[in-house]
C-alpha cells in the first residue's frame, strides 16, 4: 500500500534528493512512498541514493519508483 | 552507510553554472547522509554575502537561494575561507547565516580525515 506519492516532474540530481529526503523523512518506518521522476538521471540516481540511506528500494519502472521508509 | 564528503566552489557571479551545480551536488550529498562541507574559496566566498545569491538563477536549475537555503536547512555547514572573504573586503555582520569563516586547517582536517571533494 502507497503512503505518499510525489510527482516531481522533471526534478533532478540533488534537487530531486533533498525534496525526497524530507518527505521520505516525514513517513513511518515501513511505509511505502510512491516518486515518479521523469529526470534521466533518475535511473541510476535513485537507487544509489537508496543504498546509500538505507531505504529499500521496493519497484523501479523509471519514472515510477517505490520506496520502503528505513527504520530509524 | 555514514561519511562525509565535501564540495569546493570557487565561483560566483564570475561563473554562475559552476557556483549552482556546486550547490546542487552539495544537496545530494547532505540528502544521501553525508556529513557535508560546502567550503567557498576565491570568487566563492561572495556567496557567503546576504543578498549576494539572491539574483542568480542558472537556467534549468532551482534558485541558487533556495539550494542554499535547502543545503543548510539539511545540516549542510558552509565554511568561508576567511583570507579571500578578507581580501575582497566583505563584511563579517553581512554573513549569512549559518556560514562560518574559517581558515584553511578546518579543510585541512575534514578532508585528512578522510572525506572526499569534488571541486567547481
Amino acid at each position: 500500500m502507497i503512503a505518499e506519492a510525489w510527482d516531481a516532474g522533471d526534478m533532478g540530481c540533488g534537487e530531486l534528493l533533498i525534496q525526497l529526503a524530507g518527505r521520505m523523512r516525514a513517513l513511518v518506518p515501513g511505509q511505502i512512498f510512491e516518486l515518479r521522476a521523469q529526470d534521466p538521471g533518475a535511473v541510476e540516481d535513485i537507487p544509489s541514493w537508496c543504498r546509500m540511506t538505507g531505504h529499500a528500494l521496493e519497484f523501479a519502472q523509471h519514472p515510477v519508483y517505490r520506496i520502503r521508509r528505513r527504520n530509524n | 552507510m555514514p561519511g562525509s564528503f565535501c564540495v569546493s566552489i570557487t565561483h560566483s557571479k564570475n561563473d554562475t553554472d559552476k557556483a549552482t551545480v556546486g550547490f546542487v551536488i552539495a544537496n545530494a550529498a547532505v540528502a544521501s547522509d553525508k556529513d557535508t562541507m560546502v567550503f567557498l574559496s576565491t570568487e566563492g566566498v561572495r556567496l557567503a554575502q546576504k543578498g549576494f545569491a539572491d539574483d542568480i538563477h542558472e537556467s534549468g536549475f532551482a534558485p541558487l537561494k533556495e539550494l542554499m537555503d535547502n543545503f543548510m536547512k539539511a545540516g549542510g555547514k558552509v565554511y568561508v575561507c576567511s583570507p579571500c572573504f578578507k581580501k575582497r573586503g566583505l563584511a563579517e555582520d553581512q554573513l549569512i547565516a549559518g556560514a562560518t569563516i574559517v581558515g584553511g586547517a578546518k579543510l585541512v582536517e575534514f578532508l585528512g580525515a578522510g572525506s572526499p571533494c569534488v571541486s567547481y
